[in-house]
């Protein structure tokens, strides 16, 4: 019973404490110039990578089967209820006979790649590279060679989606409190990340991303998957303007990022 | 229970932020790794603040998962390539005296395997080379990490110079940014002096 009141209220002030650290960091980030009205652009929902496992006392992710499976389906059912408030046409990746399966799946995971090192290297302004501080510098991309792939033709936009979840162990969370007391050795219990960024299919330039590396909402449950999709899509370029609401709605339902 | 909160605030409270990372100009650029190592880059890069061991620098240009130039400047015998992470459960192979140019290529690739749980790796091509002088192995290989699953490919030329290992490595993702800053390295790399 100690036990558990002691893991809540760590939990509790390691939430906190990691929430004032992500005050300090950007999510989103924008190409200068870059605007998408509602209703101007086609755009490819590529099918999201998910990972989900377990993050062991030593803190090495090891991955899970079962886990995964539900969040892919729960992630799947949740975009699908998100996609008709995008403002735009977006349509699901289709292959198709093109056989480019394996190339779209890399270019997946560079999407990913790249979308770690602008949290790291752009958005954390502690850690921003020298050659990424200059004035209204957002230069990313994944090249523009994709603008080839034929199972992509059509679309304006392609809308790339990461989840990656490691959930604590009760060795992990143990040791997490234990090293409260040893400073300097400060140490997390589990990792909710994600990134959802549209990388225009003409040039490869990623011209939006929205990326967090402590997102909320277990996509392990249908309930979690719909907050983590809802915070993973929040600020989405071409989505139409929300209609006022009203002050008792607002006071009712306020929309918070995290 | 309040002392307990305001000492896990305080434990949480201690973690310090990282360092700068510094602006490489083009220009002659002396001691890279604490080292012997000099060398003239034609183009900008970015120096990460982040160490991963005594005698190694990191450059690149987006990030080190985009793209990543390793100096590993005069790593002597009976030390890692890098700082060990789990020196007991873990340990990295260490640079020895009696090695030789072409164990270069598996002393890194062991060294990955273990550090970085890279799954997949695959040495390519090796070639005598000369590195200021001095006879050196140029390399290239292929490697995944579990962590990402991105397919990254990687160039590099070694050579031990009084009983210490200089390697220098480029990697980049094999789409796009391998191919995108390639030609940037080799540039640095042939202005590479000890």
């Amino acid at each position: 019973m100690k036990i558990t009141r002691l893991l809540r209220a760590a939990c509790a002030v390691a939430i906190a404490a990691t929430g004032m650290s992500a005050v300090a960091q950007e999510k989103t980030g924008n190409k200068p110039g870059f605007a998408l009205a509602p209703g101007t652009a086609r755009i490819v929902l590529m099918r999201p990578t998910i990972w989900v496992g377990e993050q062991s006392t030593g803190g090495m992710a090891e991955p899970n089967a079962d886990w995964t499976m539900q969040a892919r389906e729960t992630i799947a059912r949740a975009l699908a209820d998100a996609q008709a408030g995008l403002g735009n046409v977006v349509i699901s990746y289709d292959e198709g006979s093109s056989g480019e399966g394996a190339l779209v799946s890399e270019y997946s995971q560079l999407f990913g790649a790249v979308a770690e090192s602008v949290i790291e290297y752009q958005f954390f302004s502690g850690n921003r590279l020298p050659t990424k501080k200059r004035k209204d510098s957002f230069d990313w991309g994944v090249g523009g060679d994709i603008a080839r792939l034929k199972s992509l033709e059509g679309g304006d936009y392609a809308l790339f989606i990461n989840v990656h979840d490691e959930y604590g162990s009760t060795g992990r969370k143990i040791l997490q409190i234990v090293s409260l007391f040893a400073p300097g050795a400060a140490v997390t219990s589990g990792v909710h990340k994600g990134h959802a960024g549209l990388v225009d299919l003409k040039t490869g330039e990623l011209v939006w991303l929205n990326a967090d590396q402590q997102m909320g909402g277990d996509v392990r449950t249908a309930e979690g998957a719909a907050k983590r999709v809802s915070q993973l899509l929040e600020g989405f370029p071409g989505r139409p303007a929300e209609a006022p609401a009203t002050a008792a709605a607002a006071t009712a339902s306020p929309t918070t990022g995290e | 229970m309040k002392r307990l909160l305001i000492g896990l605030s305080l434990g949480l409270a201690v973690v310090a932020p990282a360092s700068a990372n510094s602006l490489v100009t083009a220009g002659p650029r002396p001691h890279i790794a604490e080292s012997r190592f000099s060398a003239s880059p034609t183009d900008e890069w970015n120096r990460l603040s982040r160490k991963d061991g005594k005698n190694v620098e990191i450059w690149t240009r987006d990030g080190d998962q985009l793209n990543k130039v390793t100096f590993f400047g005069g790593i002597p015998s009976g030390k890692p390539l890098v700082r060990e992470i789990d020196k007991k459960h873990q340990p990295l192979p260490k640079v020895a005296a009696d090695m030789l140019i072409t164990d270069i290529p598996v002393l890194l690739e062991s060294t990955y395997r273990i550090q970085y749980a890279v799954t997949q790796m695959e040495v390519d091509s090796q070639e005598p080379a000369t590195l200021s002088g001095h006879k050196a192995i140029r390399f290239t290989y292929r490697f995944a990490r579990e962590d990402d699953g991105v397919r990254r490919r990687g160039e590099a030329i070694g050579a031990f110079v009084d009983g210490q290992l200089y390697l220098v490595t480029y990697e980049a993702p094999a789409l796009y940014f391998f191919d995108k800053d390639v030609e940037k390295y080799r540039k640095l790399a042939a202005t590479l002096a000890l």
